[in-house]
């Protein structure tokens, strides 16, 4: 009977799940959008596991990672949940041992990791705003009328370089619009667009770090041909795109919880049969004193699993946990 | 019945409570304070406080709504300069005004200007102002005024000890389980670290990991001064110069492990300050650093990611330095 190891990454655009056999090797990725609905994505994702299993099999270990980590946690019973930097550098380690930055762009969040002898030396991530990433792409792309896989290809087809201001994604899409209605090539508007985002990223979370090579680009915007190219004119670097770019931020998460198992020697996971489970988020205002914390409840077959987004933590307390579900 | 005066918990509310406190009570005035930060007085601040300001003046406004009913007098003193050939930042200057044409139906503020920019001589005169209001005896206020310089210098003192000031302003206990094996310096302003509604408790969350935490007020004043004086050029805003004189005697310190600095969005100091100490962190000793930009996010969930990996980050290359395993 094969072993695998179960990555999860909950993000706020794609939710990405990984099966890693014992030798860290990938064995199976699916990339599915999360659609604001993390828990019916997570579930969708595990039944497309195991059907495509003809096979015996068990799954050793799970890890979580995302901006829905502990989302994903609790419902499959994760043995370990980690942060998406930690997860993207152990993935990025893994694949290239010698990996100095990582550049990595997600739906919500961009970050840079500067590795220095093999560990997370640096990083930064956007600050409260999300201007050039996945979904800022993805919004325009409709806006454009463009499938967001030909998106960078258009790019790559522009001859006269098109200023776009990339500071802010409202400004970015003004820009844009007047762009187009001053009658500017579709083509230039787009790979001006790439080179704003380029430099943003750079001016933001670059300020003050040195770039070195081998760099990785990871993360779903890498499969921007438009956006890879601007890096690499701007950087005067070559930038290395990892096989599974995409869902390197799983594949941490699946080599993190291969650790944790083999110490514990034991996984928490739930086991496939929770796809058949009604999972239901709800919140609700707690009027106890005046923090009115919002306060989110996951109901696993109306039953509460788990609840946060209080202060006091009383509420994350649940009594007569039900075995069951293990 | 003792006429009642509402101090907001809010910006130096953090820094000269007991000093204030001291001063109105021996007066026989019965102190008023808001409550803590909640959501409905930061919704209540956002809504009734002009729009370029930044999150703390916003905050303010929220607890002046929150007391204004309860009390006779709202105390916005004017702080213009707290020390020698210094300034405070601006808002602090006309936040009377601020508060005064932001809300209707406010009792009478008293707006008594401190500026020591010349002398301190001119401090008692600005405590006097506030004292004539409630007494005629002028031995009675110099008292009070001594009696309140006394008590802010005991708090000061504990302070240097090791005790957050929110530890004795709010007689609050910060959990520490007593095995730090990290020391991580928090940078910012008093009342974005010690509000713990706005910082999203950093403070706690810290100490509950068993991370020593050190914030400028527990830094010895001399040696902030003594650094922020090596500076090419004098820095004058008071507590811009508090930040970056403790980050450059953190920087002398062997034991800091990271040093976070927290900054609220919108603030005009911040933003350079925060940008000249990452500078300088970086030069001199490429310590782990990070900026958290504080809003009026309610959403935890991006602080405590980057909380996170910035302690993971920490831990690792700790680790690595004692050769012991990889990541974990």
């Amino acid at each position: 009977m094969n072993t695998y190891y179960l990555g999860i990454d909950i993000g706020s655009v794609s939710t990405n799940l990984v099966l890693l056999d014992k030798h860290s090797k990938i064995y199976k990725k699916l990339y599915i959008r999360t659609q604001g609905q993390p828990i019916n994505a997570l579930k969708e994702g595990l039944k497309t596991l195991k059907q495509d299993f003809s096979e015996n099999f068990k799954i050793a270990g799970v890890g979580t990672t995302g901006s829905g980590r502990q989302l994903g946690a609790v419902i499959v019973g994760a043995d370990i949940i980690k942060n998406e930097i930690t997860a993207h550098a152990v993935a990025a380690l893994d694949y290239c041992p010698d990996v100095r930055t990582i550049l990595e762009i997600g739906g919500q969040d961009s970050k840079i990791i500067i590795i220095k002898d093999g560990i997370v030396y640096d990083f930064a991530m956007n600050t409260v705003c999300a201007a050039g990433t996945g979904s800022f792409l993805d919004r325009q792309a409709s806006r454009l009328g463009i499938p967001i896989q030909e998106f960078g290809k258009y790019a790559l087809k522009s001859t006269t370089p098109v200023r776009i201001a990339g500071r802010c994604a409202v400004f970015a899409e003004s820009d844009m619009i007047h762009k187009q209605q001053t009658g500017q090539n579709i083509e230039d508007i787009i790979n001006g667009l790439c080179e704003a985002l380029v430099r943003n990223y750079l001016n933001n979370l670059g300020k003050g770090k040195e770039i070195l090579e081998p760099i990785l680009f990871q993360g779903g915007v890498a499969a921007n041909i438009g956006i890879v190219k601007a890096f690499e004119k701007e950087l005067g670097k070559k930038i290395i795109i990892p096989e599974y770019f995409d869902v390197m931020g799983a594949v941490g998460a699946a080599i993190l919880a291969k650790e944790k198992v083999m110490k514990t020697e034991k996984t928490n996971f739930y086991g496939f049969d929770l796809i058949n489970r009604e999972y239901k988020a709800r919140s609700f205002e707690c009027q106890d004193c005046s923090n009115i914390c919002e306060v989110v409840e996951i109901l696993s077959d109306s039953e509460p699993v788990a609840r946060w987004g209080d202060r006091c933590g009383k509420w994350n307390v649940i009594e007569n946990r039900s075995e069951t579900s293990a | 019945m003792a006429i009642k005066v509402g101090i907001p918990r809010a910006l130096l509310y953090y820094e000269y409570y007991p000093m204030w406190r001291t001063f109105l009570e021996e007066l026989k005035v019965e102190v008023v304070l808001s409550d803590k930060t909640t959501k409905p007085i930061l919704n209540d601040g956002v809504r009734h406080c002009v729009d370029e300001a930044c999150l703390p003046v916003k905050l303010f406004h929220g607890h002046v709504m929150n007391i204004k009913d309860k009390v006779d007098y709202l105390f916005v003193p004017r702080l213009k300069s707290v020390a020698k050939s210094e300034y405070i930042c601006p808002k602090f200057c006309g936040l009377p005004e601020m508060v005064k044409y932001s809300m209707s139906d406010l009792p009478p503020i008293i707006d008594s200007e401190v500026n020591l920019r010349k002398s301190k001589s001119q401090l008692y005169q600005s405590f006097y102002r506030v004292g004539k209001l409630f007494s005629n005896n002028t031995y009675e206020i110099k008292k009070a005024y001594h009696n309140a310089l006394k008590k802010q210098a005991e708090f000061i003192n504990q302070v240097r000890q090791g005790k957050y000031p929110i530890e004795i302003i709010e007689n609050q206990k910060i959990y520490a389980n007593g095995k730090e094996n990290l020391c991580i310096a928090l940078i910012g302003h008093v009342y974005n670290i010690y509000d713990q509604y706005i910082s999203m408790d950093i403070l706690s969350k810290l100490c509950q990991q068993g991370i020593k935490v050190i914030t400028p007020e527990l830094l010895n004043e001399e040696m902030i001064e003594y650094k922020a004086n090596c500076l090419p050029k004098k820095m004058f805003w008071s507590f811009g110069k508090r930040l970056m004189g403790s980050i450059l005697h953190l920087l002398d310190m062997d034991n800091i492990d990271g040093i976070i600095y927290i900054m609220s969005f919108g603030c005009g100091i911040d933003a350079f300050v925060s940008d000249l100490c990452e500078r300088k962190i970086r030069r001199e000793k490429n310590l782990p650093f990070f900026l958290l930009t504080l809003d009026e996010h309610s959403g935890e969930a991006g602080v405590n990611t980057r909380l996170e990996a910035f302690i993971d980050m920490i831990r690792w290359r700790n680790r690595n330095e004692s050769n012991i395993s990889v990541h974990g």
